[in-house]
């Protein structure tokens, strides 16, 4: 046997080894890169290919105070509450639901989006007359519950909307969407 | 009433088990063959195919790594294209009579079948002048490995659209670098003896080997 053959010996078994410890991680990587949009300047990017151009709802939550199930990455559920996709390595926790079409009120897609969210998107709310809703908790979730408020109510946190990425001026109940809208829900200090 | 099959043991273990049992299998094969007259050839072809779908059925834990591939195109090499066809699809289909049965079988065996003609194509390449070049087969293995792999991709045309055929494919990448890895590991270790083992029963000498399929 030559030293050539030797050589390829030791080297197959190696990357055979370093494969199958690195092929979950490789696998979704891959499966991100196919899957995604991946494109910092749109509003969709991380979210699944096949929702780009439709109207999507996603729910973060702080790290260590997620719904049971919901802590390990971001999963992503169809109108229908099945999950499509999982990405453990995108930098929020939580989990978007899309594939809307059509909703034109922000209020509207947001109770579609609960009623297939399940036990992680359950939300809890009180409504101001005049003032529109203001959101105490998704998914039992509550911010000051979850994260520390002055007694005083100086400073503390709250669920906050944002639209297209842009932090929302107007309340959800109001909230006017476009055909390709993503609204965010995230916990944020004031 | 004592359930004496009730032992739990982890996935690693499991492995080195399935492992164990192949090597055993390879073994007692290879004795087999030893018994047999020069030119059995389609007795070799049996014990090849034995060899085959053990390995497959016992190696599934690991995603995509099983010498299947490798024994076809070395059956394409030194039997010709028509002999590599017959394993390839027999194979197929009697290690999913184990692993499970559908419309995969026939893409498998068609991919394995490719894979053979492949070996019988480049036969004069790797082995020449009573010598195999392992570098060329193992090149052509892991080429094979990505061919047979989206051979088998095409599939999913039946559930999924077309145009969702070029994200399966890049999605299963790291599962054909996994196919083509196992597959130079396999030529490696197991082409030579797998050779002396053929060379000793092939009637058919390998430049004739795809010819005959046409004729």
């Amino acid at each position: 046997m030559t030293s050539a053959e030797n050589r390829l010996r030791v080297l197959s078994v190696f990357w055979l080894v370093f494969l199958l410890i690195s092929a979950q991680s490789i696998s979704i990587e891959f499966a991100r890169i196919s899957n995604l949009v991946l494109d910092d300047d749109d509003s969709h990017n991380g979210l699944p290919n096949d929702w780009d151009g439709m109207q999507v709802v996603c729910f973060n939550f702080p790290q260590g105070h997620a719904p049971e199930g919901y802590n390990d990455g971001r999963h992503h559920l169809d109108p229908s509450g099945v999950e499509k996709f999982f990405d453990p390595y995108w930098n929020e926790t939580g989990l978007c639901v899309g594939g809307f079409e059509e909703f034109g009120n922000g209020l509207d897609l947001l109770q579609a989006a609960v009623s297939a969210g399940g036990h992680a998107t359950v939300m809890e709310y009180t409504e101001y007359s005049g003032l529109g809703l203001m959101i105490d908790s998704f998914g039992g979730i509550n911010p000051c519950e979850a994260l520390a408020c002055a007694d005083d109510w100086s400073s503390g946190f709250s669920w906050t909307l944002y639209h297209n990425g842009l932090k929302s001026t107007i309340g959800v109940s109001a909230l006017p969407l476009e055909g390709d809208s993503v609204v965010t829900w995230r916990i944020d200090s004031w | 009433m004592f359930d004496a099959h009730a032992i739990t043991i982890s996935p690693v273990a499991m492995l080195a088990l399935n492992a164990s049992l192949l090597a055993f299998i390879g073994w007692a094969l290879w004795r087999a063959e030893q018994r047999l007259t020069p030119a059995s050839e389609w007795l070799l072809l049996a014990l090849m195919g034995v060899f085959a779908v053990s390995g497959r059925v016992l190696l599934d834990p690991i995603p995509n790594v099983q010498p299947v591939t490798v024994i076809v195109i070395l059956t394409g090499v030194h039997f010709g294209a028509s002999r590599s066809i017959a394993l390839a699809a027999s194979i197929a289909l009697v290690s999913n009579m184990i692993l499970g049965h559908g419309l995969w079988t026939f893409y498998q065996a068609l991919g394995w079948s490719a894979a053979g003609i492949f070996g019988a194509m480049i036969s004069s390449r790797i082995y020449s002048e009573g010598s195999l070049n392992i570098t060329r087969l193992a090149m052509a293995s892991a080429l094979a490995a990505f061919a047979f792999d989206w051979i088998v991709s095409i599939s999913v045309l039946h559930t999924l659209s077309p145009e969702l055929l070029p994200v399966y494919i890049i999605s299963g990448i790291p599962f054909d670098l996994l196919h083509a890895a196992g597959n130079v590991a396999f030529v490696a270790w197991l082409a030579m003896p797998i050779t002396d083992l053929m060379t000793r029963h092939s009637q058919t000498p390998s430049r004739t080997a795809l010819r005959e399929l046409a004729s």
